[in-house]
């Protein structure tokens, strides 16, 4: 029997070991021809035959094949055991390190909004010592300009009536000096410069 | 022009009036001469323009003393304007009046007065002026309006000064 012969018949037993007890094949008598479960010795014997024929087969043609399969499955499978191992390190890791940056950030924050609150009163305060320096100096300054043109409007004012003052002298001068008057300033001199030694 | 010059002209013009025995009036015009040189800038400048010929300076010389001062007076004057030293005329004729006062053992008293004095106030002022420094003084009255009034007498280095041109710049110093 040939390896094809001997599956064919192994088929068509599981076919008649597999159908149901009702449609038990009989013959014209009513007699049941073959064990649903047990067959036959010869077929016992056929069949362990090509089973074992055809597992030596297998095992000989097939097997260093599927053995490398499994090896290369296994070892394939080991690497992506190993690679997810690696990832799930490598994201344990990264986890780790967004946890403390996290923290950081944090800390980072707390830190920039409490300098940022330093500089703010510093320059603040600065601000405000600046403002009352300025505040105190343009004080001193329109208080000095005040006195200035106080003082500027005094001296124009007397400079003014110094002035008017002067001219209406010469006029009122000139105009009361007639030759009495001279005469009179003539002999004033003379006797002032006459009785003087 | 340096001091020998102007006392060399100075001597020159004295020696010139004495012997034309006319110096006691030929001092005096110059010395009023010398006065309106000083007061008027056009004539100042006229008369020490090199620009106008000589000729022409003395003609306006004589145009301007001719008739009212002494032939001797306008020839001096002339002379020295035609000879370029116009502008030393009051330098040269202050040193001939010096000189004429110290030869009658005189000191110059210029007096400027706002108006003219007569002889008698001249007289008395001489006198009083001789009183009060000691000297006999040869007066020279000088009218000059910017007085205002009054008398400003100079003696050498003294100077006596009684205007009202005085007074009033006083009283403007003080205002």
């Amino acid at each position: 029997m040939s390896l094809l012969g001997s599956a064919s018949s192994l088929v068509l037993q599981a076919g008649t070991i597999l159908r149901p007890a009702a449609e038990v094949d009989t013959d014209e008598s009513g007699y049941i021809t073959a064990h649903p479960f047990f067959p036959d010795r010869a077929e016992w014997l056929y069949g362990g035959i090509a089973f074992l024929i055809v597992a030596g087969l297998l095992w000989k043609f097939a097997g260093p094949g599927i053995k490398d399969g499994l090896a290369k499955r296994s070892e394939r499978i080991g690497k992506e055991i190993d690679d997810a191992a690696a990832a799930k390190t490598a994201a344990a890791a990264e986890a780790d390190q967004i946890r403390q940056a996290k923290g950081d950030i944090a800390a980072e924050r707390a830190r920039i909004v409490a300098e940022a609150e330093q500089q703010a009163a510093a320059v603040l305060s600065e601000g405000k010592a600046r403002l009352q320096q300025e505040l105190a100096d343009l004080e001193v300054r329109v208080r000095a300009e005040i006195a200035s043109s106080r003082n500027r409007t005094g001296d124009e004012l007397r400079a003014e009536i110094a002035r008017l003052s002067s001219a209406a002298v010469d006029q009122v001068v000139t105009g009361s000096l007639d030759d009495a008057t001279h005469q009179e300033l003539i002999e004033s001199f003379i006797a002032r410069v006459g009785a003087s030694r | 022009m340096s001091d020998a010059r102007i006392d060399g002209y100075a001597r020159a013009l004295f020696e010139v009036a004495r012997a034309e025995g006319t110096l006691d009036e030929v001092e005096d015009e110059l010395f009023r001469f010398a006065r309106s040189f000083e007061s008027s800038d056009a004539l100042r400048q006229t008369l020490t323009d090199e620009q106008i010929p000589a000729a022409k300076r003395q003609a306006i010389v004589e145009d301007l003393l001719g008739g009212k001062a002494t032939n001797t007076t306008t020839q001096l004057v002339s002379m020295v304007v035609g000879s370029g030293r116009g502008r030393d005329l009051p330098s040269i004729i202050d040193k001939l009046v010096a000189r004429a006062s110290s030869a009658k053992n005189l000191e110059v008293a210029e007096v400027r007065t706002a108006v003219a004095l007569t002889a008698d106030q001249q007289t008395r002022l001489a006198a009083a002026l001789a009183n009060a420094t000691g000297k006999q003084v040869n007066l020279k009255v000088v009218v000059d309006p910017s007085v205002l009034g009054g008398v400003v007498a100079t003696i050498g280095d003294t100077v006596i000064d009684g205007s009202v041109r005085t007074r009033i710049d006083q009283l403007k110093s003080r205002l």
